[in-house]
């Protein structure tokens, strides 16, 4: 009889669920794109409908369902806090007080009752124990160090680990807890910027490109690097411990001048762009030369070649590469879904691996197409009730209607298959493009997705002809197949390919190979054919402010609130109908 | 009802427009509205089990996404971006404001008719507030202009779901409407009512929270100090793993 385990993150941001059947993740998926509130934190009560059901079980067939940290625990490190940091924590507290006494504290009953689950099936991880879980379980090392840096878990902030051979596969080495933290420290820093926490970090680490890193002897100051792989942050300049909603000081106004004024256009070129530019690459250069050294200390503390890496700062693309080009490993592995989601893949299979002690079968290939799928008839019946124009195409007429409609400077919202899991898309619900000429960026970036024109474009390219445009590192053959690093694009490509082509001649690549991706991979060969380049301008599809569209009603939305020219929905093409933009159809 | 209603908005809009900072406060918080609103309708075009209705709620829902987007540009004319960051951080809690709840869209909670109820009540409430606003000329000509062609949609989506009621009505589900009409009409002041109560809650809440944390905490400050940075090295759990796991500490 088959042993199940749902994993699930929840409560913070970016709740998801993960279904393990005997060691094998067969669904998972983030509460986001059900409900369509981007990084909803509620108790991913749809996610996990889903996941069953796709399962064809039951909640009772469940044999545990693992919560990926220990309130109980996160709340000791409040109140710990809350005393430590007398009287000036006197506004948080109470707000505080507020969340846990009136609903966290009491999570495990709450879990229990939604989801049907007997007391003694619920379990919990630890938030750290759950990133390196979720690092290590899936990757193709037997064994690696494993580095988990993120804002918070329950103290600890960023952890160094054993993956074993055996259990305990996930063995815990040495933390550093909180206020302490690196994740905290760019998000800070983000919030400085003018940027969203928790959403604005890939604007900080788009901005960086723009500058050069003049403010690192302030940055050293406030976040000091002491022997041992420790740092030691400058807490008077910033107030997460204390203030309930911000998260820096006057002192870090002083140190940098005045924080830029959200939502503030920014132009490099004008000495106000550039001095944010500036603060934007300083604070990017800190937190890789604290990265490195925290990784040379886990080197120290783990001697094993490989290293595997999650946690928010895990999703930070350039940080990791230089990591992998300048650091003690000769291999990198990244979680795709390195934050707070990927916490319930971890729980998941750290239940199954080291509670109840299943070896590990070394997979070389980590799907990230775990969630939501629609057959072509699903997509068929949805698509006639809208009656949205469409064609039924063959597979290779899709892919030539597509490579058609890129060769023509059109841009198309790609849905095929099941979702990602994790906040990239891989060639399953994307936007593409061709990426030659920067004019197909700022129309992508200004009618499109509706952001900021300095933020790049990632390029999805075939694994045969990757070396021939990027300069890829060899530590790296893993995290480029999920856009979880960056490459360099050869000199002799840069102008052509300027649509993804990053103004550093970086870009954030994913290299597609034939058995894992082959749909996205014979369109990307089909491109080539036709223009030369395997290579596609490919972001993730969903326009500002929503998550990834998840089902055909969410992407012929996104298609009919931006300038998408068409949307392939499985093998559906479907185009706009100005009959409806316009409302005449209101029948 | 409507005409008392009516009376107060003429009473009480211009005293609120004519606030500083009333245009970009307003418009910035339509466009949440709108945008909550718009998830909402997507979902009911994704759940519906009446296929005929699906386009419509579809269409509803691209016209609640372009009057968001409107919304915001303008608020953003006014200075609106000082509240996108924060407003950005509050996304979600502000989509929970607008209906969804616990995973649960409206539709899901209401149910077709009811929600179609409820449609036509929120729908035919904001054409009559925006007609107040227009009537009095509280905007300037722009967001006038703007509100005007909002309203248009606007009068569509009062009109097919009432369109849609008389359909229920004529299938001899006339007492259910007026049923599900009665009941939204008597949610939203209940629910104001409640989010009152719940706002007062956390006032009530927050001071003895914060007497407790400067009288009682305050002794604990003697014994208690900032955790060390730096490393230190994890301690064995003498749990066995599946004890440790069952324990939420």
């Amino acid at each position: 009889m088959a042993t199940w385990i749902l994993g699930m993150s929840a409560l913070f941001h970016d709740a998801a669920v993960a279904l393990v059947r005997d060691g094998e993740v067969v669904a998972a998926a983030q509460e986001e794109r059900f409900t369509r509130i981007k990084h909803d934190a509620e108790l991913p009560v749809r996610a996990a409908e889903w996941a069953l059901a796709e399962a064809g079980i039951d909640a009772t067939e469940l044999d545990h369902l693992v919560f990926y940290e220990k309130p109980l625990a996160k709340f000791q490190r409040i109140l710990v806090n809350s005393v430590a940091e007398f009287p000036r924590a006197w506004r948080s507290f109470p707000r505080a007080m507020q969340t846990w006494l009136g609903r966290k504290l009491w999570i495990a009953g709450e879990i229990s009752r939604t989801f049907r689950v007997p007391p003694h099936k619920l379990l919990f991880s630890e938030h750290h124990l759950s990133h390196a879980a979720s690092a290590f379980l899936p990757s193709p090392f037997d064994e690696a160090a494993i580095l988990t840096i993120d804002g918070v878990g329950e103290a600890t902030t960023t952890a160094i680990w054993r993956g074993n051979r055996t259990a305990p596969h996930v063995e815990p080495v040495a933390e550093v807890v909180f206020p302490h933290s690196l994740g905290l420290f760019y998000s800070a820093m983000t919030a400085f910027l003018g940027f969203a926490v928790n959403e604005g970090e890939y604007k900080v680490m788009g901005m960086a490109a723009f500058g050069r890193p003049r403010f690192m002897e302030q940055m050293r100051a406030l976040v000091r690097l002491r022997e041992h792989g420790s740092f030691e942050l400058d807490l008077d300049a910033f107030c997460w411990h204390w203030h309930p909603s911000e998260s820096f000081t006057g002192k870090l106004v002083s140190i940098l001048g005045e924080p830029r004024f959200p939502g503030a256009p920014f132009d490099p070129t004008t000495p106000e762009g550039q001095h944010w530019a500036d603060i934007a690459a300083s604070t990017q250069a800190m937190l890789e030369e604290a990265v490195l050294h925290v990784a040379r200390y886990a080197r120290e503390r783990v001697d094993l070649p490989n290293l595997c890496l999650a946690g928010g700062v895990g999703l930070n693309a350039v940080a990791n590469t230089r990591l992998a080009v300048e650091g003690p490993f000769d291999q990198l592995w990244v979680q795709p879904a390195a934050g707070d989601a990927g916490g319930a893949l971890g729980a998941a299979l750290w239940c199954w691996h080291d509670l109840l002690e299943h070896p590990r079968v070394l997979n070389q290939r980590y799907r990230c197409d775990l969630g939501r799928r629609w057959t072509d008839a699903e997509s068929a019946e949805i698509l006639q009730d809208l009656r949205a124009p469409r064609e039924q195409l063959s597979p290779q007429q899709r892919l030539n209607r597509a490579v058609d409609d890129l060769t023509t400077g059109g841009v198309i919202g790609w849905f095929q298959g099941c979702a990602e899991y994790g906040p990239r898309a891989l060639g399953h619900r994307s936007i593409l493009a061709d990426p030659r000429g920067a004019g197909t960026r700022d129309r992508v970036n200004a009618r499109i997705k509706y952001r900021e024109a300095f933020r790049p474009f990632a390029p999805a390219v075939t694994a045969e002809a990757a070396d021939r445009y990027f300069d890829l590192h060899t530590a790296l053959t893993g995290p480029v197949q999920y856009m979880v690093a960056t490459g360099t694009v050869r000199p002799e490509y840069r102008e052509e390919l300027a649509a993804i082509t990053h103004i550093d001649g970086s870009a954030r690549v994913q290299v597609v190979h034939p058995e894992h991706s082959p749909l996205f991979h014979s369109l990307l060969e089909a491109f080539g054919e036709r223009t030369g380049m395997p290579v596609l301008l490919n972001t993730s599809f969903n326009l500002k402010g929503d998550p990834m569209v998840d089902t055909p009603i969410d992407a012929v939305a996104a298609l009919y609130s931006s300038d998408l020219d068409a949307v392939y929905v499985g093998c559906h093409r479907v185009t706009r109908s100005e009959r409806i933009r316009g409302g005449d159809l209101r029948d | 009802m409507g005409k008392l209603r009516r009376t107060w908005l003429k009473l009480v809009s211009p005293l609120a427009w004519s606030r500083p900072g009333a245009e970009r406060r307003f418009l910035a918080s339509f466009s949440e509205t709108e945008r909550g609103s718009a998830v909402d309708m997507l979902a009911a075009a994704e759940l519906t089990e009446r296929r005929d209705l699906r386009r419509k709620y579809f269409i509803h829902a691209l016209d609640e996404t372009r009057h968001a987007r409107l919304f915001a540009r303008r608020a953003g004319d006014f200075g609106a971006e000082s509240v996108r960051a924060r407003a950005a951080l509050n996304d979600a809690n502000t989509l929970q404001a607008h209906g969804i709840v616990g995973g649960r869209s409206l539709f899901e909670r209401y149910g077709e008719l009811e929600f179609l109820a409820f449609v036509h009540r929120s729908e035919a409430l904001a054409v009559e507030q925006f007609g107040v606003y227009h009537d009095l000329e509280l905007l300037d000509e722009k967001t006038d202009q703007m509100l005007q062609n909002i309203l248009r949609d606007e009068h569509f989506h009062v009109g097919y779901s009432r369109t849609e009621l008389e359909r229920y009505t004529r299938s001899g589900k006339g007492a259910d409407v007026q049923r599900a009409l009665r009941k939204v009409f008597w949610r939203r002041p209940w629910e104001a009512w409640m989010r009152f109560s719940v706002q007062i809650g956390h006032v009530v809440t927050s001071f003895w929270m914060t007497v407790l944390y400067l009288v009682v905490v305050a002794p604990f400050k003697l014994g208690a100090a900032r955790e060390r940075p730096g490393f230190r090295d994890v301690p064995p759990d003498p749990r066995s793993r599946m004890t440790a796991a069952r324990g939420q500490g």
